[in-house]
């Protein structure tokens, strides 16, 4: 009999099969009903930047596996949702190379350079974005507050953070334009609701957690009203939502343990409105989050989860 | 009516089928017998007999002086061919009792006696003598289980009959066909340790054995079949006592603990037959199965038996094989050849063919934290891992590798085909190796 060809390997013999590739595109499946509003409002320029940020992803990808002798890894869909986070992340009007170099930066550098997919410390399209924000800060600050490309945008809602209820809040877009769709700001920025389709069904497929969304959002709800603001503007406008649903629960980038995942929620909500309200609203969420994700790992060595029968040693 | 289950777990595909429904069948005699001097959990046996020698089935053939062993016996009557160090089905070199039985086997064994009057100090002996221990795989020698510590005594007994291993029916087939004799081995063991309830825990896959076993219990007092979800693994010793009774045992206890002692339906018949017959533990019933058996079969086997005579009684592999598994998919050990030889805690031998094995190339942990919802001991098996990669043992500790009892719940979720259990063995070792300086 031919034993000698007998595998043997430790248990357990049967695995679920496929999960990274499922898991991955269910993200790009929740990301469908935001992408659709974004080209329905920007058209042509979100179909142009989400193109061409999702081709760069996959070559960054091909080209970094081949020069460090690895196989190519598309079939896990990482890079194509990096490529389009990152589309998603920018205003419509932006110049094409901006894409290139947020989404090279994402994929080759942050992810793949360091070891790819599962090694990264931080969230690679945020990475990228952040990069960007520092290095053409201006031009793109300028796109994001004005817009104006063919008269289809106008300027990011973020504008209106921080002005409390002075002469400049009655031009701010109000509640329900935000939620449905409003074109204002990055492609990501058009709709809650098409955000929180998406996130209900990475919810019900068990690839996030609520505890990560709503503990940031929470903070960011209470915090934001004791010093003033409106909250409720305040969580609908600019990127906190995509962010919170999508960025923040990065499985690589965000703590695993739950009540880890609870602080990292707060520490996030509380860095997003300091930022917001003390620095710049633009980028706050994708800096915020960022260093959120350094501290994920000490986190969850802070907050060791309490094992099957174990109670608290009475003193 | 809500069924009975524990928090965590996973639901792979059961593929019991093939052997539900067979009876179990009689095999016959392979060449020889190879019975390891170590099949349980403690001191290995030395043996008591010399080559050459005459040997009866059922007589005693190594004994140890030490309060955690169990004797072994000669599973057929024949001639002692050899005492050598072989590879037992984990790779280990044990030594070993090599037996070429006689051509016609005597049969022993059948009258019975009425077992209801004996004592519980009585029924532990039996258990000694036998060599029984547990069957359900963690072959623990089960008069100790039934000599409950000071102090602590034990109030429920529970038969373990979820058999949540995928493909594995030999628990099954015993429930419906020796129905009696383990009700019967459940009262000894009640009696044995001083407990009121007794219950019977089967998955909701098996509701024909259910049916049965309450259709016997009718107007017996104190013991009731529970019904319980069919999630692996909830058999496990801790999720089976926290799904019946809610009582959870803690971190490095034992059942006693929470007044409780578990055993598999296979050890409550096995009591059973030593106690009205004398018995002891030489065959037990298990399950050939999976997609590279021809037919497969639920069989009773002598220990000793090699997988290879269990195969061929089989009709031989389908296809080519690819992985050959002694005991369960989930937790079962990899063969490397055919020659490893059934013990008393072998539940089955499940043999994919080379298209149906999964390999999976390992990767890098993405943080999915699927492991954490899947681990019914609430471990974070993805820190266990990262810690055990880079040696940092103490770490591994303080993730509670060692409440681990490896299920490979962690594994079979994990979308980077990391295989978890080997790192927690590795990390295990090097913690006891650690303490003992």
């Amino acid at each position: 009999m031919a034993s000698q060809d007998l595998i043997v390997s430790s248990p357990p013999h049967l695995r679920e099969k496929g999960l990274m590739g499922s898991a991955m595109r269910d993200v790009a499946i929740a990301l469908i009903p935001l992408i659709a509003v974004s080209i329905g409002f920007f058209r042509l320029y979100a179909v142009v930047n989400l193109a061409v940020a999702v081709v760069t992803a996959i070559l960054c990808e091909l080209v970094m596996r081949a020069i460090m002798g690895k196989k190519a890894n598309i079939g896990d869909f990482s890079a194509i949702v990096t490529g389009l986070l990152l589309a998603l992340l920018l205003p419509p009007a932006v110049p094409l190379w901006w894409v290139v170099i947020g989404v090279v930066i994402a994929v080759a550098i942050v992810k793949e350079l360091m070891g790819g997919l599962g090694s990264n410390l931080f969230n690679p399209a945020l990475f990228g974005f952040a990069t960007l924000m520092i290095m053409a800060r201006v031009p793109l600050q300028v796109s994001y507050n004005l817009g104006s490309i063919d008269g289809v945008t106008t300027a990011t809602p973020l504008t209106f953070i921080g002005v409390g209820s002075g002469p400049l809040s009655g031009f701010r877009p109000g509640y329900w334009d935000l939620f449905f769709g409003h074109a204002g700001g990055a492609l990501g920025e058009v709709s809650v609701l098409a955000i929180l389709v998406g996130a209900a069904y990475l919810i019900y497929k068990g690839h996030v957690t609520w505890q990560i969304p709503a503990s940031i959002l929470g903070t960011c709800f209470v915090l934001s009203a004791i010093l003033g603001e409106n909250p409720l503007y305040f969580i609908l406008a600019g990127g906190l939502m995509l962010g919170a649903f999508f960025m923040a629960t990065d499985w690589v980038t965000s703590p695993d343990n739950r009540w880890a995942q609870i602080v990292y929620g707060v520490l996030i909500g509380v860095l997003v409105v300091v930022i917001r309200l003390y620095a710049a609203p633009v980028g706050a969420v994708a800096f915020s989050i960022l260093i959120g994700n350094a501290f994920a790992p000490l986190l969850d060595r802070m907050f060791v989860r309490k094992k099957f029968g174990e109670v608290k040693a009475v003193a | 009516m809500e069924l009975k289950t524990f928090r965590g777990g996973i639901h792979p595909p059961y593929q019991k089928e093939a052997t539900a429904n067979r009876a179990t069948v009689e095999i016959s005699l392979p060449a020889e017998v190879v019975i390891p001097m170590q099949q349980h959990v403690g001191a290995p046996d030395s043996p008591t007999v010399s080559v050459g020698d005459r040997v009866e089935a059922g007589q005693k053939i190594g004994t140890s002086e030490a309060f955690i062993s169990a004797p072994v016996h000669a599973s057929v009557s024949g001639t002692v061919k050899a005492i050598e160090d072989r590879p037992d089905f984990t790779g280990a070199l044990v030594q070993s009792v090599v037996i070429t039985p006689d051509p016609g086997q005597p049969s022993k064994w059948t009258d019975k006696r009425d077992t209801s009057n004996l004592s519980a100090d009585q029924i532990r002996d039996i258990a000694k003598e036998a060599g029984l221990v547990g069957l359900g795989g963690a072959a623990f020698p089960t008069y100790v289980k039934l000599s409950p510590p000071e102090g602590k005594p034990i109030d429920t007994v529970i038969i373990n009959g979820c058999e949540c291993e995928p493909f594995l029916t030999c628990d099954h087939r015993l429930m419906l066909e020796r129905t009696d004799d383990l009700i019967a081995g459940l009262k000894l063991m009640m009696k044995a340790v001083g407990a009121q309830r007794g219950y019977i825990g089967v998955e909701a896959n098996k509701m024909d054995a259910a049916d049965t076993l309450t259709a016997k219990l009718a107007g017996e007092a104190g013991i009731d079949v529970s019904i319980l979800e069919v999630k692996y693994p909830e058999g496990a010793e801790k999720m089976l006592i926290d799904a019946i009774t809610g009582r959870r045992v803690p971190p490095g206890k034992l059942p006693s603990e929470v007044g409780v002692l578990v055993q598999n339906v296979g050890t409550a018949v096995a009591l059973q037959d030593a106690a009205s017959t004398g018995k002891p533990v030489i065959d037990r019933v298990i399950t050939v199965t999976g997609p590279g058996i021809k037919e497969p079969k639920n069989m009773l086997v002598k220990v000793g038996t090699s997988i290879e005579h269990l195969i061929e009684q089989c009709g031989g592999f389908a296809g080519t094989p690819g992985k050959v598994i002694m005991g369960g998919p989930m937790t079962g050990w990899a063969q490397k050849d055919l020659t490893a030889a059934v013990v008393k805690g072998t539940s089955g031998v499940v043999v994919f063919d080379s298209a149906s094995v999964d390999v999976e190339e390992e990767q890098r942990c993405v943080g999915c934290d699927k492991c954490l919802d899947a681990c019914p001991m609430f471990l974070m098996p993805n820190f266990i891992v990262k810690y055990a990669k880079v040696g940092k043992w103490e770490m591994a500790d303080k993730f509670g590798v060692n409440d681990c009892f490896e299920c490979g719940c962690c594994s079979y979720v994990c979308p980077s085909g990391i295989s978890h259990i080997a790192y927690v063995r590795k990390a295990k070792a090097e913690l006891t190796a650690a303490e003992k300086k």
